[in-house]
């Protein structure tokens, strides 16, 4: 689709025009990173050394989760967390885990007000729209039904024990498995609800931000991605603005289309179809726009994937309908 | 390949997975097959492929020969803690049941065992001579291939442990399971793409996988001269566009190389049309 390449894109555009700017992206192909002058996954934001105003860092949720446990969770049992073999599985795979990581990650850069614009590069899971549910998900994982009926009442910055009923219950769901898997996982959960009320704390300083923030969707005139762009319509929690532009890449020219297009050659049959392809991305943009009520931006399919800096700009000039100064990446 | 028991069909992101899942089902059906296709991570691509809006976790006749389901997974939970692990009604319900859900989305490979499962399981009743697996993405299929291996290591006997082990052999003997990994002919996914082979040879989860380069471009019939020649205007803009595209991609194709190559589908066509013309390009290789 995109996202990344468009991110750094304008990030760069805004760095060109006197904006500092930190872009922080999620597993950019190699030679868009060095582009970026970004070498591992978890560099943490260091600025660019041909670009004065450009940063750039690259999330790393692991390392991210490490931190989020210390910060919220008293020492003792962030140590403990932090340490238990359920730590990382359970932060890789609850829903929302590594959206959430990023959201924090964004928080905790816009609030150093060290850069005038801050561009984040959301996980690709659930197509982006996850990143703006995560805080409000994660809370209620943590302080939500299930823990409680492990644990009871919340103990601010204290451990819980099992409550009367779950302790049997594990029990016999443990005899049935023929482990004790179970009472494992349930006290590393218990450790994990410490954390709830700094979670909570932190989810509602994240959806300030959300409110506040410019939201860009990147898609292409296919159903796949399409899809997912709709999302933004559809789902988006209410808090979050809708998006303040809908970017469609890969965008062919319009003038290559023909109705009724001659066939008199290789060359003359070869625009008829990449302008019957041309005419398919504009209807879909038509329909997008009309059923969404919106205004598209396009940018032009670029057969070579830009790498340099003066790619990713030209990227943005070439660009249609892209709304920079609401964006912040040009100054008003 | 379509000799096999499961297919199991990933790819990053918007590569086109669900369609040559779908492609394949179809193919694998015109050959005369009893196939099954399940949807094991995306709900809609597969079904929208296969002209239905959305699928149930019980298969569903699609057409003659060919089923489909998707994973719903606390279903699947539910099968596997019943069929797999005979655990009794009575402890699948209420608190027990909670607890059964806060085990499967915490501790490492449980929720992978539990799709991975479902799956196999379909593989292993013999319902159907060929199982299409629209796997998980790229990035996910790891954590779901070595996830009975990761429940044996955590759970060192028991019922768990005991299916977990089946489930191993059956996904790395070569002659019933294999993988299909789509790419497009551009620098990410085929990295990623070789990063996953590299990962496969090392670990020996599951037979020699397959790679797919979709969306490839023709060769241009023409020559430079003849597009120099067509003069400034969209003809030779299109001329251009087309040849550095096929340029870059025959670089990366040159780079993998894949085992199958599908084309690049111009202008309006429906999920299904596309499912469709893969399947017979498909037939033609």
């Amino acid at each position: 689709m995109g996202k990344t390449t468009l991110s750094a894109a304008l990030a760069v555009t805004a760095a060109r025009s006197g904006v500092r700017t930190l872009v922080v992206t999620i597993d950019p192909a190699r030679r868009l990173a060095t582009a970026l002058g970004l070498k591992d996954l978890g560099s943490e934001p260091s600025p660019h050394k041909d670009e004065p105003n450009l940063w750039a860092a690259m999330l790393d949720a692991s390392a991210s989760w490490k931190a989020i446990a210390h910060r919220h969770a008293p020492a003792d049992v962030a140590d403990r967390l932090v340490d238990n073999p359920f730590f990382e599985a359970a932060t890789q795979h609850f829903p929302a885990s590594q959206s959430y990581a990023s959201a924090e990650e964004m928080a905790n850069y816009v609030e150093t007000r060290a850069w005038d614009l801050v561009v984040i590069d959301t996980p690709p899971s659930a197509g982006g729209i996850e990143f703006f549910s995560a805080p409000a998900e994660m809370r209620d994982l943590v302080g939500g039904r299930l823990l409680r009926w492990l644990t009871g009442g919340a103990l601010p910055g204290r451990r819980a024990i099992f409550t009367l009923t779950a302790r049997p219950a594990l029990r016999i769901a443990g005899a049935a498995l023929g482990s004790d898997l179970f009472e494992r996982v349930a006290e590393f959960l218990m450790d994990m609800r410490t954390m709830y009320d700094g979670l909570a704390r932190r989810a509602v300083q994240m959806e300030q931000h959300f409110r506040q923030a410019r939201t860009v969707v990147v898609t292409t005139a296919d159903p796949a991605p399409l899809r997912e762009a709709a999302r933004f319509y559809r789902e988006l929690p209410e808090m979050v603005p809708d998006p303040d532009s809908v970017v469609f890449n890969r965008v062919l020219p319009v003038t290559w289309y023909h109705p009724k297009p001659p066939t008199d050659g290789p060359l003359v049959e070869n625009l008829a179809r990449w302008g019957a392809e041309a005419h398919r991305q504009t209807e879909v943009r038509k329909e997008f726009a009309a059923l969404w009520k919106t205004e598209v931006a396009t940018v032009p399919w670029r057969p070579k994937t830009p790498t340099t800096l003066d790619d990713l700009a030209a990227l943005i000039e070439a660009a249609a309908g892209l709304p920079l100064e609401r964006l912040g990446v040009v100054p008003e | 390949m379509l000799e096999r028991r499961l297919i199991i069909v990933t790819g990053k992101g918007g590569v086109g997975r669900s369609a040559v899942s779908a492609a394949l089902a179809l193919r694998a059906v015109h050959l005369g097959k009893r196939v099954l296709t399940v949807a094991m991570t995306d709900q809609t691509g597969l079904a929208l492929h296969l002209g239905r809006e959305r699928l149930d976790y019980e298969a569903r006749e699609i057409r003659p020969g060919l089923h489909a389901l998707a994973i719903h997974r606390p279903a699947a939970l539910n099968e596997y803690l019943k069929v797999q692990l005979g655990v009794p009604k009575v402890t699948r319900m209420g608190p027990i049941a909670r607890a059964f859900d806060a085990l499967a989305s915490t501790a490492p490979g449980i929720r992978e065992v539990v799709t991975m499962g479902k799956v196999l399981w379909e593989v292993r009743r013999e319902a159907w001579d060929l199982v299409i697996a629209d796997g998980p993405p790229l990035g996910q299929i790891g954590s779901h291939l070595r996830a009975p291996q990761t429940v044996t290591e955590l759970v060192p006997v028991g019922k768990v442990r005991e299916q977990a082990d089946w489930m191993i052999d059956l996904l790395a003997d070569p002659s019933a399971s294999t993988m299909l990994l789509v790419t497009l002919a551009e620098e990410l996914p085929v990295t990623e793409t070789q990063e996953a082979l590299t990962w496969l040879q090392e670990h020996h989860v599951i037979g020699a996988p397959l790679v797919a380069a979709n969306r490839i471009l023709p060769a241009l019939q023409a020559t430079g001269k003849q597009i120099k020649e067509a003069g400034p205007g969209p003809v030779q803009e299109a001329a251009s566009m087309h040849q550095t595209l096929h340029e870059e991609q025959q670089k990366w194709i040159a780079e993998l190389p894949p085992d199958v190559q599908l084309p690049f589908l111009f202008g309006l066509l429906t999920p299904p049309e596309v499912a469709a013309r893969l399947a017979d390009v498909w037939g033609e290789e």
